[in-house]
């Protein structure tokens, strides 16, 4: 009975999930209009000022907009421009160059972009989920200060079965002794990118959000990674890489291994964004575009088609979401553990030679 | 597009973001974790070699135990052996003693058989002598005419000597 009912209530989660995608996909475009799936699909993974309440497109919450132009900063609601408004002289771009972006308008009516801080819809759901992490592993933290050796139990036991997962069977026995002082870093990594992965994939308000799927935001984990390595990195890390055990015709007087090595070191965290950001764009992509495969065939071959298209569309788009669930764990556990190993990597001690 | 191209206000947003949860994370909600694991870990690792010791003790006790009591086994059938060779021994000497203290009896006896023997086969040949002596004397003292008158008479003296014996 009970499992009866908790699959019902994740059967109706998913199912609120695909319905949210369908309108999504649907929404601003009238069914019998030509249907620019493109456009759609950019336009609902990338970036938006303001965050719109699911099931009604119009209906935005305000976040502010911060932007620095040539007339100093300026700070207000996105609710003041996202009508296509101009408001101290800003307003959401139309044009080909800075399409949804926020420009000023100069003088000669020419737009330019200004320093953007805003709080955008990613943003927002950025912060979203540091607090949903800061939340979650306190809880976890507090039923180790006061409990220590039990078993926790419920909600607590599954977050600390990830954490166990994550620190003393991943992190602990490639990093060994070190293993204490990076997993913090290592363990924020792991439960940030898969809260937002998570986050992302919901379509109800805290989520929705593309967090993971956008190139920013891999690209600010990666670079930390970068900074993690490379700063703790040994001496004989160093040497190995401007100064291989190599043939001296291989390093001298045309440094090549040095210069693969030195290549090296961005290929690691550069495949790490690209991967994470990869795999959950993918993910996204795909839901929007099986949605949008029945407008497309509802304008094409008219509501019949597209009506059986419906079925099987969101057949797919369940089986999909369930499976960008299981990627959302499994790319969040890949980004650690590869960020643990290039860290451990980076700590090699000299060997020995015979 | 604008996915691929990262927004400087997104990068400086997360950078911010990640900063502040790094920080509160890491400052009040890993260590405290991380302890608990590695104290888990600890105990757990502790439990297990406990675990091995006390198996290897308890098979350490068992073998010792099993020695001795085989050490016991076979000390005891010793002591049995020993006893049954002692008794054996016992019997076997109790037995020559008991033969050479009945030859010794016998051969008492038959000394003193003898001696008695040779003791009365000197009074008898005395006797014989004293009786023979005896007769003769009443013989010569008598004066015997007929055949009959003798033989009575011998019979007479006959009859003395054994009511004399």
């Amino acid at each position: 009975m009970k499992k009866a009912i908790t699959a019902i209530i994740a059967l109706v989660i998913v199912g609120l999930m695909a319905f949210g995608y369908w309108r999504a996909a649907q929404h601003g475009h009238d069914p019998n209009a030509e249907v620019n799936p493109k456009e759609i699909i950019y336009e609902h993974l990338g970036d938006a000022y303001g965050w719109e309440i699911p099931f009604s497109h119009d209906v935005r919450i305000p976040l502010p907009v911060i932007v620095k132009g040539d007339n100093g900063w300026h700070c207000f609601m996105s609710s003041r421009i996202t009508g296509g408004e101009t408001y101290e002289g800003y307003k959401i771009s139309e044009s080909e160059d800075h399409h949804g972006k926020v420009v000023q308008v100069l003088a000669d009516g020419s737009e330019s972009r200004p320093l953007d801080l805003s709080v955008t819809k990613n943003v927002a759901a950025i912060l979203v989920a540091a607090l949903v992490v800061i939340l979650l592993v306190m809880k976890v933290r507090n039923w180790y200060k006061r409990n220590g050796m039990k078993a926790p139990r419920r909600g607590t036991a599954l977050l600390e079965v990830i954490v166990d997962y994550v620190y003393t069977d991943t992190i602990r026995p490639i990093m060994g002794k070190e293993a204490p002082k990076y997993a913090p870093y290592l363990l924020t990594v792991f439960f940030f990118i898969l809260t937002m992965n998570l986050l992302g994939l919901m379509v109800i308000f805290p989520g929705g959000a593309n967090l993971t799927g956008n190139l920013a935001v891999t690209m600010v984990l990666a670079v930390i990674t970068f900074l993690v390595i490379n700063l703790t990195g040994t001496r004989e890390y160093w040497k190995e890489i401007l100064w291989p055990d190599v043939p001296l015709g291989l390093k001298c007087p045309v440094p090549m291994m040095p210069f693969i090595e030195i290549l090296g070191m961005f290929t690691k965290p550069v495949a790490l964004m690209i991967r994470l950001f990869a795999n959950m764009m993918g993910g996204h992509m795909v839901v929007l575009v099986l949605m949008l495969l029945i407008f497309i065939f509802t304008s094409m071959f008219g509501a019949i088609v597209g009506g059986a298209t419906a079925v099987f569309s969101l057949a797919f788009t369940l089986f999909m979401l369930a499976l960008d669930t299981l990627v959302s764990f499994i790319q969040a556990y890949v980004f650690t553990i590869l960020s643990t190993i290039f860290i451990t990597m980076a700590h090699v001690q000299p060997h020995h030679h015979e | 597009m604008e996915l691929f191209t990262p927004e400087f206000g997104l990068v400086f947003w997360m950078f911010i973001a990640f900063g502040i949860l790094y920080f509160v994370l890491a400052k009040w909600a890993w260590p405290p974790i991380i302890k608990g694991l590695e104290n888990r870990a600890d105990l757990i690792d502790k439990g297990v070699a406990f675990a091995e010791e006390s198996k290897r003790q308890l098979d350490g006790a068992r073998a010792e135990a099993d020695k001795l009591l085989a050490e016991a086994r076979q000390q005891q059938a010793e002591i049995l052996r020993e006893a049954a060779k002692m008794r054996n021994q016992i019997v076997e000497n109790a037995k020559g003693e008991a033969a050479v203290e009945a030859k010794k009896v016998s051969d008492a006896a038959i000394v003193s058989i003898e001696q008695a023997r040779k003791e009365s086969e000197k009074q008898l040949r005395h006797e014989m002598g004293e009786i023979a002596l005896q007769i003769a004397e009443k013989v010569l003292r008598k004066n015997v005419s007929t055949d009959q008158a003798q033989r009575e008479l011998v019979e007479q003296y006959m009859k003395e000597v054994k009511t004399n014996n």
